[in-house]
């Protein structure tokens, strides 16, 4: 039934939008498509298991914790291995991720094997919504609901706080937020560990239904960078937009055209959009003047 | 008196002309004899070695003189590959032949991945080569009565000439077409066709305003890099004997990008040095214990921060100190 | 004598008028100066030579060759040069191989021949370079050919710049504030460069430029343009005296 394929693409797009927006934080403050994102967030989520499973402490509490060090996660990585690399090649930046998402996948496997775990929900006993008589899955509405939180946050923040302030003014011009008083390396280590942060999130509320290994995030990083140019990167809401219809267009294929070239026929739209609107759909074109 | 006279010299040392033929003659003499002191599994490594170099050489062109980047390029060594095998295997066609044929049949395929490259840049750019790299595998697994599917196909050994072509006459196959295409890619980049793409890639409006029209080139430079890949692929179904779609996947094409940017963008010589590290360091890795993934991850990290402009750059640097 | 006709020109851009109905013409051996206020339309005007821009209304004529209708790349092999107001020049590069590059429209062998380096190709390569070592010499700049493009000041980019259309085989140069940035004996050597190429190419110049002196001292006529619309054409003492000229500087002067 069509709301309910609507209703799960948009819980999905969700997740997607999360490492989505993980992602263009990072890059409109730094320049750099995080590849190492999706490995991020799952290392995050395999800590979360690690408290609840290892050391016996109840959901709400391992989730904050690691959320946590999602954050801290991020900031490191942003001082040890991305500091060094602003100024050089854009490239050589991104596979230097490329590097990072083998060593953190490499690293879980090291300390938690290969196999596939259980990670539990609080929400997996209770019994679906109904919304307009539309059984409604649980997980779905807190996936929506957390995705929602994140974006308004997120706006919100960047433009009502100072940091965030500052973060926007970083990601326009880092000469002249230097001038008027922004630390890049400061912002630089926010804008990552948000991303870390966020990532992790969407890492931990995947896992009940995408069970926990260490691939957890792998389909969910391309599919994040999919939606995300769909929309339009240098937006975050684009970002957001663009996610959820990719959530959406992915399970209508699915179920009307075809479900194995689902992901085929997305990527056709995707390229489609792309060639009639180069800056995504709600990216804002940026201007160079000759 | 020119008003030279108030800038800075910056003087660009040369490499001494005569070193660089010598050098070269004892890499095609090592090259050569190399079959008669490895093993059946040292040579499949070197083989593979001059497969990815192939590839590096056509991408690099592509991503490093015109800086158009494409994550596609593991599904055109893959169209190489299967279009290779599905005309020696079904088609009856000779090897060489079909190599060509599948090439040129790739190539035209690859030119259409320039489409988006027509009117997007970077990570947009990638994206919408990933997805055209998406399609195309996909393409090859359901059409399963041409292909064989997800079960993919086996294959015989190739004949040249009458004869059977064994792992050796393969690698001595594999070099010959990586000679050519190093030299091929080499005359390109010093030819306008490589001094135009330079332009390209720093901005298309200077080409335009040099007569350069950039559309021409995109599509030039896609359908030559495909053709390596092509070719590539068409001598990499027949040293593994076994091809299936999951080969040709996103994460292929990835490794690809990475092997050009490790070994130097814009430059021949990173294509041949990236495929080589590509290939042979995580042999060298295989015996550290757990975790050959960690150290090869760290060496890339480790290579980036500090190398960014890739090996070949320091590899040069450190052949002018001696 | 070729020349080039720009006729009834206007450009719209969304809801803003960058130009309205402009008609000029530029003749072989003459340099035209083009100024007007900031936002005048000026840069939009060469970008509608040039071909990056397409007019809304109106055409650009070389003779009887339509311009307007070309990609910037086929005006630019039709003899059309443009410099640009900051030199783009490929900076990992030496200058002798930026120069290289501007050789493009001179060589002629195709990609197979390129591929297999020919002893067609390699001579084409040749003479090339030999022009090349021609104009670093005719610029003054040989001593600096084979350094890197990015260690140099900016003022030796903008010669390196125009050095690249002289590669080109053109008969009109357009000039997007070539004086900007550059100090007095580096402006008297573009001068002199300029008055030469007039001289022995018969090139038609025009230029936009702010620096009134230069202008007035280089230009055979001046053409002004304000808010997109020209309001005076001809020989400097005259355009600089018109009183409109003077209320459209002085009114934006009055307005800042």
């Amino acid at each position: 039934m069509i709301a309910n394929l609507v209703v799960g693409g948009l819980a999905a797009g969700c997740l997607y939008a999360m490492v989505g927006i993980a992602i263009v934080i990072v890059l409109n403050i730094t320049d750099i498509a995080n590849f190492a994102q999706g490995e991020m967030a799952m290392l995050t989520t395999f800590f979360a298991y690690w408290l609840m499973d290892g050391v016996g402490l109840p959901w709400w509490q391992a989730v904050s914790i690691a959320i946590v060090f999602g954050l801290v996660q991020g900031i490191i990585i942003q001082q040890v291995v991305i500091r060094p690399l602003i100024g050089g090649p854009v490239l050589s930046a991104i596979i230097a991720t490329l590097g990072l998402n083998v060593v953190l996948n490499s690293v879980a496997g090291l300390i938690w094997g290969h196999q596939t775990y259980t990670f539990p929900s609080p929400f997996a006993f209770s019994p679906p919504f109904l919304i307009g008589g539309v059984p409604v899955s649980v997980d779905s509405v807190v996936n929506i609901a957390v995705g929602l939180v994140i974006i308004i946050g997120m706006t919100l923040f960047l433009r009502f706080t100072w940091t965030g302030l500052g973060l926007r003014a970083a990601s326009q011009n880092q000469t002249v937020a230097r001038l008027m008083g922004v630390s890049i390396t400061r912002t630089s280590a926010i804008a990552w560990g948000l991303g870390g942060l966020v990532g992790g999130i969407a890492g931990i509320l995947a896992a009940p239904s995408l069970f926990l290994d260490t691939n957890l995030m792998s389909a969910l990083l391309i599919k994040a960078f999919a939606g995300g140019v769909l929309g339009g990167l240098n937006s975050l809401i684009g970002v957001f937009l663009g996610c959820l219809a990719l959530g959406v267009a992915e399970n209508l294929t699915g179920a009307y055209l075809s479900p194995s070239f689902a992901d085929a026929i997305t990527f056709i739209i995707i390229i489609a959009v792309l060639i009639m609107r180069p800056e995504g759909i709600f990216g804002r074109v940026r201007v160079r003047k000759a | 008196m020119s008003a030279a006279a108030d800038i800075i010299r910056v003087s660009k040392p040369r490499t001494s002309g005569n070193w660089g033929p010598v050098l070269g003659g004892l890499f095609l003499l090592l090259a050569c004899a190399a079959p008669f002191g490895l093993n059946g599994y040292g040579l499949y490594l070197l083989t593979l070695t001059g497969i990815f170099a192939l590839v590096a050489l056509g991408l690099n062109l592509l991503t490093g003189y015109a800086g158009q980047i494409s994550l596609c390029h593991a599904s055109l060594f893959g169209v190489g590959a299967y279009a290779t095998a599905i005309l020696t295997q079904k088609a009856g066609l000779p090897y060489l032949i079909s190599l060509l044929i599948g090439a040129l049949l790739t190539t035209a395929i690859g030119a259409l991945a320039a489409i988006p490259a027509l009117r997007l840049k970077n990570i947009y750019l990638a994206i919408a080569t990933l997805g055209f790299g998406v399609v195309l595998q996909k393409i090859i697994f359901e059409w399963r009565s041409l292909t064989g599917g997800g079960g993919g196909l086996a294959l015989a050994a190739p004949i040249i000439g009458g004869y059977e072509v064994g792992a050796t006459g393969l690698y001595y196959l594999t070099l010959a077409f990586m000679i050519l295409g190093l030299l091929g890619a080499w005359n390109v980049s010093r030819g306008r066709t490589g001094r135009a793409l330079l332009v390209i890639r720093e901005s298309e409006i200077a080409a335009g305003s040099l007569g350069i029209h950039a559309p021409r080139y995109k599509v030039t430079v896609f359908a030559i890099s495909a053709f390596y890949a092509a070719i590539a692929g068409g001598l990499f179904a027949y040293l593994v004997r076994y091809i299936n779609p999951e080969s040709f996947s996103v994460g292929l094409s990835i490794s690809f990008l990475s092997m050009v940017v490790i070994g130097g963008l814009g430059t021949i010589g990173g294509s041949i040095v990236g495929a080589v590290f590509y290939v042979i360091v995580p042999e060298l890795l295989r015996g550290i214990k757990d975790a050959p993934g960690l150290a090869f991850g760290l060496l890339l990290v480790i290579v980036m921060v500090f190398m960014p402009q890739g090996l070949w750059g320091m590899l040069r640097r450190l052949w002018r100190r001696s | 004598m070729p020349s080039l006709a720009i006729e009834n020109v206007s450009v719209d851009f969304g809801g803003i008028h960058a130009l309205k109905d402009v008609t000029f013409a530029l003749e072989a051996g003459s340099i035209v100066g083009l100024i007007g206020p900031n936002g005048a339309g000026k840069s939009t005007l060469l970008n509608c030579i040039s071909g990056i821009t397409r007019p809304t209304r109106g055409l650009v004529r070389l003779d009887e060759t339509m311009l307007s209708s070309m990609s910037a790349a086929s005006v630019a092999r039709h003899g059309i040069g443009r410099v640009f107001q900051h030199p783009e020049l490929v900076a990992d590069l030496s200058v002798r191989e930026n120069l290289m590059i501007a050789c493009h429209g001179s060589l002629h062998y195709g990609l197979l021949s390129e591929f297999l380096r020919l002893p067609n190709v390699q001579r084409q390569e040749r003479t090339a370079a030999e022009k090349v070592t021609e104009v670093l010499a005719r610029l003054g700049i040989s001593d600096s050919a084979d350094t890197n493009v990015r260690s140099l000041p900016y003022g030796h980019r903008k010669l390196i710049d125009l050095g690249r259309t002289l590669l080109m085989d053109i008969s009109f140069l357009l000039l997007d504030e070539p004086i900007a940035g550059l100090n007095d004996s580096e402006v008297a050597r573009l001068r002199d460069v300029l008055l030469d190429l007039r001289k022995e190419l018969g090139l038609g110049i025009l230029c936009v430029e702010h620096n009134m002196p230069f202008v007035s001292r280089l230009c055979d006529r001046l053409v002004v343009l304000d808010l997109g619309q020209l309001i005076a054409n001809g020989p400097p003492a005259e355009v600089l005296g018109d009183a409109r000229v003077m209320s459209s500087y002085l009114g934006e002067a009055v307005d800042a």
